[in-house]
């Protein structure tokens, strides 16, 4: 329940703005809270003079939590690779571990994974559980989730961190439910609270607009998905010591209602955009599919990945998994450059982790100079050809 | 055939905004609109009624406002809707959430295939769909760009992957969550709109759906916000000096790290 002190409410309507939901009025000098309050606590804070609290009823059965111990890391491994964010995870992982004083487990499932293993504990595991067999080979949600669950059930780690990837989005939460811990998505900011040791997961939320902290109380495994490109791995040191635990899973595990017919990997080698260092992203501003190609040339001078705004997936230049945004992908490589992009809010939402962004376009006003550290106001098909010729011309 | 549709009521994105100074939230008068991706997902299994035969429900947990929504689902070709509400199911993070579906959805009672947005845009999680199949002790199938066949009970998906897409094939009952890629939503018909205004909408409480109170709302809820705060302002921009020859040639230098 939200509480409005009826003492303290000075009936000055700050919450009334706060709401994202539109879930307060102000009536007769006083706050009043509607059916649609989803108690997300953000006019508690706004309150200046303190009188709006939360209350929260007490849970009446408290897990054991102790029982709960170490931190793990799902590894994704797919077609012979392993996912670049499983080493982000590790380092991530590894600081957290450290700071509980407790062991860093990685959990590796996959097939023909090789020495894998071994380059999971040069980056940090001390303990990596190999499930290495055909049935992993192809990713399907039953599967993975049954092995992933009996393995935490059986080891009982305090703290499960996986990628938010496709994969990782997918199957983490039936993982989640089936242990009823509490999930949460797309973190970009993990820490230990000292007083309790709970974990503090920050993540945004409202497509960007606002950053919200979260954390598991009283239960356990304390579970979270890590965007791709924010935590930064270690650097590989093969004196790290570390125990290696084949896992066989039962047969009821890897029975399947799902069959996997066909893998379709796309032929733009480049669509993985959530891994990529650099971005080039090209916006409606490009006028054309062929205008478009401006962009692909510049990210090939670069070395770079293609992305996109929705305009320009909309009008079929390029498919939607390029897509950037609040309907496409979220987005945090190390520099992105907006070509013709006018910075609307849904696509802001998607690129604004960027580390270094750059924006060209023509209109000195379009917002998305707003979030850019670089900008060019001008043609982008005078100023494009030229960044290409020049660039190639430096390398 | 039965399909269910799961939607939600959101905020539009573009209304919200921390003010970095206040830390609080500026709201020009927030508009609620139905979750982007639920439109697909209503828009999907009104193709395959058309196409397959059979009867749409669509369901939402939320609050009394969340009417308007089920109406506009109506309009759009849906054939009945449950708005499942109750003051103490506020504050429920995604299990919660699942919890609470899953209850309303085995009272509805059988069902073929569930169709869920690939994520609600307010929290962008993506895991309700995948947490009330778990709890339903059914398959899912996550980010489904295209419905291939649909013969016999069995569907032929188009999964998408971060590195391109699996095809899968797997039986109903089903739950699947699509992304935009799979449709372009039609917009309300007349009849329709005649039809919404008339409906008279099922509604379920708290108890109609036997919720266990321990496991619902905020009290329900494994996960719990201790702080909203304003990102971090991004980084002024910078503006280079000079013509446009001597602009790019100073971008150049700034880009030149980043070369592989
Ligand atoms: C529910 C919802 C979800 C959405 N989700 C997304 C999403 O995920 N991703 C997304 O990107 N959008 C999304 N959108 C759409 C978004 O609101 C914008 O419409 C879209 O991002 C605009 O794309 P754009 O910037 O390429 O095109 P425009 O807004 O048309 O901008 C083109 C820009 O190019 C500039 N320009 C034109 N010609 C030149 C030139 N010769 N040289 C230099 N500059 C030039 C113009 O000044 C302009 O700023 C969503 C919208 C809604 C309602
Ligand atoms: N309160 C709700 N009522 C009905 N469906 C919901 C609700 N919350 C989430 N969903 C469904 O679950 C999907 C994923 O939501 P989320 O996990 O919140 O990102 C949405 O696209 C909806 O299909």
């Amino acid at each position: 329940m939200l509480k409005v002190s009826e003492e303290l409410c000075i009936g000055c309507g700050i919450c009334e703005d706060s709401c994202p939901f539109g879930a307060i009025e102000i009536e007769d000098g006083l706050a009043v809270v509607g059916d649609n309050c989803t108690l997300c606590g953000a006019c508690v804070e706004s309150c200046e003079v303190g009188a709006l609290s939360l209350e929260v009823m007490e849970k009446t059965v408290q897990q054991d939590l102790s029982s709960w111990q170490g931190v793990w890391v799902y590894c994704e491994f797919r077609r012979g690779e392993l996912a670049p964010v499983a080493l982000e995870l590790l380092g991530a992982g590894r600081r957290l571990a450290d700071k509980r004083g407790v062991p860093l487990g990685a959990v590796l499932i996959g097939y023909q994974t090789g020495d894998t293993a071994a380059q999971l504990i040069g980056h940090g595991a001390d303990t990596v559980f190999v499930v290495d067999c055909e049935p992993m080979q192809v990713f399907r949600e039953d599967v993975y989730s049954r092995v992933l669950t009996s393995l935490i059930r059986s080891h009982k780690p305090e703290i499960v961190l996986a990628g938010a990837t496709a994969i990782g989005r997918s199957f983490i939460p039936g993982v989640a439910v089936k242990l009823n811990a509490g999930l949460t998505a797309d973190c970009t900011g993990l820490e230990i609270r000292e007083e309790d040791g709970a974990l503090l997961q920050t993540r945004p939320a409202f497509g960007g607009n606002i950053m919200a902290t979260i954390v598991c109380e009283d239960s356990r495994p304390q579970m979270a998905t890590v965007r791709p490109k924010v935590m930064k791995a270690l650097e590989f040191d093969k004196a790290r010591d570390g125990e290696i635990v084949p896992v066989e899973p039962e047969p009821d595990q890897i029975t399947s209602c799902i069959e996997v017919v066909e893998e379709v990997v796309s032929e733009e080698v480049s669509v993985n955009i959530q891994e990529a260092d650099v971005l080039i992203s090209g916006g409606r501003g490009l006028e054309s599919e062929k205008g478009f190609d401006l962009i692909r040339e510049l990210a090939n001078a670069m070395g770079a990945k293609v992305s996109a705004s929705r305009a320009v997936v909309d009008a079929g230049w390029i498919p939607y998994p390029h897509q950037v945004g609040q309907t496409g992908k979220t987005v945090a490589p190390k520099l992105y450059i907006a070509c013709g992009i006018s910075g609307a809010i849904q696509h802001v939402a998607g690129m604004q982790s960027a580390e270094t962004v750059v924006a060209i376009n023509r209109d000195e006003n379009a917002t998305i100079f707003d979030v850019a550290d670089y900008g060019i106001v001008g043609d982008l098909f005078e100023i494009l050809p030229k960044l290409i010729r020049k660039i190639e011309e430096r390398r | 055939m039965k399909i269910i549709v799961c939607i939600k009521q959101v905020p539009d994105t573009k209304d919200v905004r921390l003010d970095p100074e206040t830390n609080t939230l500026a709201r020009e008068g927030v508009e609620s609109i139905m979750n982007p991706y639920d439109q697909h997902a209503l828009e999907e299994a009104v193709r395959l009624k058309e196409q397959y035969g059979g009867e749409v429900v669509a369901v939402t947990m939320g609050p009394p406002q969340a009417e308007e929504m089920l109406r506009l689902a109506v309009s759009c070709g849906a054939d009945d809707v449950v708005l499942v509400s109750d003051r103490s199911f506020a504050g429920a993070d995604t299990w919660a959430t699942s919890y609470t579906l899953e209850k309303a959805l085995k009272k509805i009672g059988d069902f073929d295939l569930i169709l869920c947005g690939k994520q609600a845009i307010d929290g962008d999680t993506a895991q309700v769909g995948p947490g009330l199949a778990t709890r339903l002790d059914i398959p899912y199938i996550t980010c489904v760009q295209k419905i291939r066949e649909f013969t016999e009970n069995k569907l032929v998906l188009e999964r998408m992957m971060d590195d391109g897409f699996d095809v899968v094939r797997v039986e109903c009952p089903l739950l699947v969550t699509v992304v935009k890629d799979i449709n372009e939503p039609r917009v309300p018909s007349l009849k329709g709109k005649m039809r919404a205004k008339k409906i008279d909408i099922t509604k379920l409480s708290a108890d109609d759906i036997g919720a266990d109170p321990a496991c619902i709302g905020l009290p329900g809820s494994p996960t719990k916000v201790v702080k909203v705060f304003a990102p971090e302002p991004r980084g002024g921009r910078a503006v280079f000096e000079g013509n446009l020859d001597e602009q790019i040639d100073q971008l150049v230098d700034k880009l030149m790290p980043y070369l592989s």
